[in-house]
């Protein structure tokens, strides 16, 4: 690689991370007062939201265990935001994933060695045929993918709280969530007495399998092309049709994968009614924060999963409801996504300048 | 069987038929608008979810119409917001959209926490008020039909006729006035508004608050009409329906308002069958609204796409 290009490089990975965590102290900041008026004592509030997570073994624990959650879920947002497909369908495929891994912990083939692989196979196949459906819909018949994704969502939802209350329960019984898995079924610890296990690994490895998916095969080249411009693509041959819906599948086995790292990991160990615990969606902040990049994903989570495990052990400590974390995700979103900057000035240039489209349409053409 | 056509042409059914359909209407006819303008609004499910919470908690305090301006007035605000965030600071609209529908679901939850001391699920111990329904009884007196004019256009809620009317409203300013002109215009061919000197950014500026302020007013009807009080995640999808809702209405007022009116009888369909068929789960009957909606947008653009290409060709 030319030396130019390898400076372009970091300037790029400089500016990129200025603007991440600018927005993060803004969302911070925004919060910080939204506690100091809701909260008796918002200091303390304040404090253990910073710093609690890491007090502990037991709360790094299940820090590090989101941020490896987030980090599937982030890199299967980035996977079809790369192809320019707003599809937001990662909620339903972890459900779909789930009820596919339980399916296979609670069959006679749970109890053996292959409980974890094959469960992870059905999981990644089902959330796949999950990604698939919308795929193929918008690839063959150009239905909006961004609403037939968000309705099999809650298609997957109602599935899941059915196939639990009906089949996957012992009979008779009140709880809204299967027997625990056999132990052969369940990830093994990576570090004892902590929930961090194996699904760690498969996070990792799916960062690794992404980004050389994408920058290393054809497909990836393609795929980048396509949601690159897609004009351009058609005029050099590329199928779209196929390139969209294998993006779109792809996505749907990250999510499926990241179903059974739920069901199967040691923080659950069974299947739940809303398990997710909207953390799907928390997803797409970090496909927005690492700007769709897979090597970028794992950094955007491990930030956040801070922040998030922060506010849970805020809202048990404290009087203030852990759903101020909700407020900053949207708040980093909405800065990350759009173009302002961490320079004062230039950012109220941006604010204030009058809107002449005209002109932009000028600098578009240049 | 017998029953279900019994209910379904019951002018009990009617009546719920026109109150799950109006806040569908409602946000379908914003969704509209914004997608005129060339700007997909995904986040009329949450600007709906603060609009109902704005509207319970303004209606303990206030008069019911002060707490339906104050729904709309929160969904246009939310609007402008994404306006911003979408015109001036070049956000791209889903994500944008997708900020709000996240700040939504936190947000309520937080804000209900807060206004019932403690509650996080719902909003029993905040005594609301709910829209009035228009009575029409003196109907009656109309010799002969009377009683099923009675029947049938009396109980509705107030915010159902504003929406109906509200359909001829906008078709009117889409299709008669030269600003509908221009908004009809600015999301298929900007430039050539601009060269006109109209700056389409305003124009997209503006259809965005309205967009808002119109799914502020489904919010109202929702948690003041057909549940009076809030629950957590109360729209339960009904925002991305209406958005479906926009795409298989062809892109038309009428078309909103017979796309909302079918989502609405299958919705309404999902609020009688567990009393009539109690051997078919809740949570399929429930799944209803979504696969009519997927089916619906699948038909319709595999229709769309037959076509295009017979036109093509």
């Amino acid at each position: 690689m030319s030396e130019a290009a390898t400076t372009r490089r970091w300037a790029v990975l400089r500016r990129e991370t200025g603007r991440a965590l600018g927005a993060a102290i803004i969302a911070l900041a925004v919060a910080f007062l939204i506690i100091l008026f809701s909260s008796k004592t918002p200091l303390q509030a304040f404090a253990t939201l910073t710093t609690a997570p890491i007090t502990k073994v037991r709360t790094v624990g299940l820090w590090i265990d989101d941020v490896a959650k987030l980090t599937v879920a982030g890199l299967a947002y980035s996977l079809v935001f790369q192809a320019r497909q707003f599809a937001l369908g990662v909620q339903g495929q972890v459900y779909v994933g789930a009820l596919a891994a339980s399916y296979i912990a609670l069959s006679p083939l749970g109890q053996t060695w292959c409980a974890i692989p094959l469960g992870i196979v059905c999981a990644m196949a089902g959330g796949a045929l999950w990604g698939f459906l919308p795929g193929i819909a918008k690839a063959r018949l150009g239905a909006n993918e961004i609403v037939s994704s968000l309705m099999l969502n809650y298609v997957a939802i109602e599935l899941a709280n059915y196939l639990i209350r009906v089949d996957l329960t012992t009979p008779n019984s009140r709880l809204l969530s299967t027997a625990p898995f056999p132990s052969t079924a369940v990830f093994p610890a990576l570090i004892p007495n902590t929930r961090i296990d194996i699904g760690l690994i498969f996070a990792l490895t799916s960062v690794v399998a992404v980004w050389f998916a994408l920058y290393r095969t054809s497909w990836g080249l393609k795929l980048r092309l396509v949601g690159h411009n897609s004009r351009f693509a058609q005029y050099a041959g590329i199928k779209e049709a196929f390139i969209i819906v294998s993006a779109m599948a792809a996505s749907g086995a990250l999510g499926g994968l990241l179903g059974a790292m739920f069901v199967e990991g040691r923080s659950f160990g069974k299947l739940a009614v809303s398990f997710e615990g909207n953390l799907a969606f928390e997803g797409l902040l970090i496909a927005i924060v690492a700007r769709n990049r897979p090597l970028a994903v794992p950094v955007a989570a491990l930030f956040y999963g801070y922040l998030r495990q922060g506010a849970q052990l805020m809202s048990i400590r404290t009087d203030v409801p852990s759903e101020i974390i909700v407020i900053v995700t949207a708040v980093i979103i909405l800065l990350v996504a759009s173009s302002y900057s961490v320079k004062p000035r230039a950012m109220l240039a941006a604010i204030t300048r009058s809107s002449r489209p005209a002109r932009t349409h000028v600098e578009a053409v240049k | 069987m017998i029953e279900l056509l019994a209910t379904v042409f019951s002018a009990a059914f009617f009546l719920t038929v026109i109150r799950t359909s109006t806040p569908l209407l409602l946000a379908t006819l914003g969704g509209l608008i914004a997608d005129l303008s060339g700007a997909l609004n995904v986040a009329l499910e949450g600007i709906m979810l603060v609009s109902c919470l704005t509207a319970v908690v303004v209606s303990v305090y206030a008069p019911w119409y002060v707490a339906v301006i104050a729904a709309l007035l929160a969904g246009a605000f939310l609007g402008s917001v994404m306006a911003f965030f979408h015109l001036r600071l070049k956000a791209d609209i889903v994500l944008v959209g997708f900020a709000i529908n996240i700040f939504a679901s936190g947000a309520t939850v937080f804000a209900l926490t807060l206004a019932t001391g403690g509650d996080k699920g719902s909003s029993t111990n905040l005594i609301s008020k709910p829209v009035p329904a228009l009575d029409l009884s003196f109907l009656g007196m109309v010799p002969g039909v009377g009683g099923l004019l009675v029947r049938t256009l009396s109980g509705h809620s107030v915010l159902s006729w504003l929406a109906g009317l509200l359909v001829f409203v906008l078709w009117y300013f889409l299709y008669r006035t030269s600003w509908g002109l221009q908004l009809r215009s600015v999301g298929e061919h900007p430039s050539a508004l601009e060269a006109a000197g109209v700056s389409a950014n305003a124009l997209r500026g503006w259809s965005l608050v309205a967009s808002g302020a119109l799914a502020g007013l489904a919010g109202a009807q929702l948690s003041m009409f057909n549940y009076v009080g809030f629950t957590r995640d109360m729209t339960a999808g009904r925002g991305f329906i209406a958005l479906g809702a926009v795409l298989l209405g062809a892109r038309h007022p009428v078309g909103a308002l017979l796309a909302a009116l079918l989502f609405g009888m299958f919705d309404a369909l999902s609020v009688v069958m567990p009393g009539l068929f109690n051997w078919i789960p809740a949570e399929l009957i429930r799944m209803i609204p979504f696969v009519v909606t997927i089916v619906a947008l699948i038909l319709f653009s595999y229709r769309m796409k037959l076509t295009s290409t017979t036109f093509d060709h």
